[in-house]
């Protein structure tokens, strides 16, 4: 059982008015530049930060925690999240109801997702954070996460670049369960598997400690609105959050919520001012991506919340008063930093996305794809983990980390 | 060590922002220039649901269905949306 204490939190006022006077700038001056949808836009951003820092809702550490302890609170809340993204998705996605119209992120299965999704596993632990882990550690100041974004856009810029070639290499094409079957047995047929999963995850832990962790915050204020404004939140509460601000990317954008397109838009953006003839990739040359290029990046969707989950998550680390937490960055972790951000920005390039994108996209809006991603990304992660036993960063198995 | 990290994620942030602003200048739309009356009877824009010449955000989309939308009217996805790229 998780111990709960109350601590006094020393908010970072100077941090707390910067972040809210930038995003209520921003917000203003998206809506007059463009659209209120695209201030929409960087506003759900915000709340995605703000979710992801308060219940501090990682995908690495708590794959991580699972693969050395068999403790299983992050994985069981991502298994939930991923359920109750797909009991929305399913029939927005499936037509259930005409008025609302939405893509599914559909990317094909094949062997570039499988190397994509597999490199992206080992750079989540080597990086210290998956494509949202990463982002939100950014908004909260953590300075050896400025080394890994850099090289997470470095690699998607490399991944971008080889994309042709790997898709060239065998692969089933695209396969969405709700075209399939149909939306109602695809979601049954998934939240089977899901169910199945959260059991197998459960029974696992309980057999190794004999209980299972609950999903109570380790912190406890005696006001609900304390805890909601300071933190820490439930990791359930982080659960319903990133659901609900899911869905309303769904509904406002016409597809699920992604990241690392815009890591790949600003390398491939940077690499262009510096002289770097991008547009004439295969990639960059045609359709949607060439379309990005070609105008400003606060036009871009997905930039557009990337920067509003970095706001959000530096206001919820100020009020927490955990903005730019103390830490020396040694040489080993720059080392792994670069390495594990060039593996996830190829990997996220090379597999149609990451954790978000490919994953709770791919999955909670029935693509076949994402469920290969998770097998394909687990798998490295695993890997990933012996790599930092091997680096000394962690504790061999079975001894406290 | 604190006040070092929040110096260096400052410089940061204020690199990213700068770098922003100028992205966002050089691809600003060109401010619409008032059409004269020549112009406005020579203009075709009775052909074209949007009415604005091949320089306007209408004309972005490439050849999906619908010259105005980001979204609507193209079933492929991939000219809407950063999905599956």
């Amino acid at each position: 059982m998780v111990e709960s204490v109350i601590q006094k939190i020393k908010t970072d006022k100077l941090i707390v008015l910067f972040s809210l006077f930038s995003i209520l700038a921003l917000s203003l001056f998206l809506q007059n530049e463009f659209s209120l949808k695209q201030a929409l836009f960087f506003l759900i951003g915000i709340g995605f930060g703000l979710t992801l820092m308060y219940a501090m809702f990682g995908f690495t550490g708590g794959w991580r925690t699972y693969i050395r302890s068999r403790h299983s609170v992050g994985v069981r809340a991502q298994i939930l999240l991923l359920a109750f993204s797909s009991l929305l998705f399913f029939p927005i996605i499936g037509k259930a109801f005409p008025e609302l119209s939405a893509h599914a992120a559909l990317g094909q299965i094949g062997v570039s997702v499988i190397v994509g999704a597999f490199l992206f596993g080992i750079g989540m632990q080597l990086g210290g954070g998956c494509g949202s882990g990463t982002l939100y550690t950014v908004g909260q100041g953590q300075t050896d996460m400025l080394i890994t974004i850099s090289f997470f856009i470095i690699g998607s810029l490399l991944g971008s670049y080889h994309l042709p070639w790997w898709l060239s290499m065998p692969n089933i094409g695209k396969v969405s369960l709700i075209s399939e079957l149909g939306w109602l047995p695809a979601l049954l047929l998934q939240l089977a598997v899901l169910a199945l999963l959260y059991q197998f995850v459960s029974s696992r832990e309980k057999k190794r400690h004999n209980a299972v962790q609950d999903f109570s915050a380790k912190i406890k204020h005696e006001k609900f609105l304390d805890q909601l404004i300071y933190g820490p939140w439930p990791i359930w509460w982080g659960v319903i959050g990133l659901t609900l601000f899911g869905l309303a990317t769904l509904l406002l954008a016409g597809y699920p919520w992604s990241i690392t397109f815009a890591y790949g838009l600003w390398g491939a953006k940077i690499w262009s001012a510096l002289g770097g003839d991008v547009a004439n990739w295969a990639y960059w040359s045609d359709g949607y991506t060439a379309k990005a290029l070609n105008q400003s990046v606060l036009a871009d969707v997905t930039s557009i919340m990337d920067f509003g989950i970095i706001f959000g998550a530096m206001l919820a680390a100020a009020l927490a008063g955990k903005y730019a937490p103390e830490g020396k960055v040694i040489p080993k972790r720059v080392l792994t930093a670069i390495i594990g951000g060039l593996l996830l920005g190829y990997g996220s390039r090379l597999a149609f996305g990451c954790n978000i994108g490919a994953m709770l996209g791919g999955i909670a809006s029935g693509s076949l794809h994402g469920w290969l991603w998770l097998v394909a990304a687990f798998s490295g992660g695993i890997v990933g983990v012996k790599i930092r036993v091997w680096m000394k960063f962690d504790k061999p198995y079975g001894k406290a980390s | 060590m604190k006040k070092t990290n929040r110096l260096i994620v400052g410089t940061a942030f204020s690199l990213a922002a700068i770098a922003v602003a100028i992205d966002h200048t050089q691809h600003r739309l060109p401010e619409p220039v008032a059409a004269t009356q020549e112009q406005a009877v020579s203009d075709d824009s009775d052909e074209s649901p949007c009415g604005l010449s091949s320089e306007s955000p209408c004309s972005m989309d490439d050849e999906s269905s619908s010259p105005c939308s980001m979204d609507s009217g193209s079933d492929d996805e991939s000219e809407s949306s950063p999905c599956g790229l």
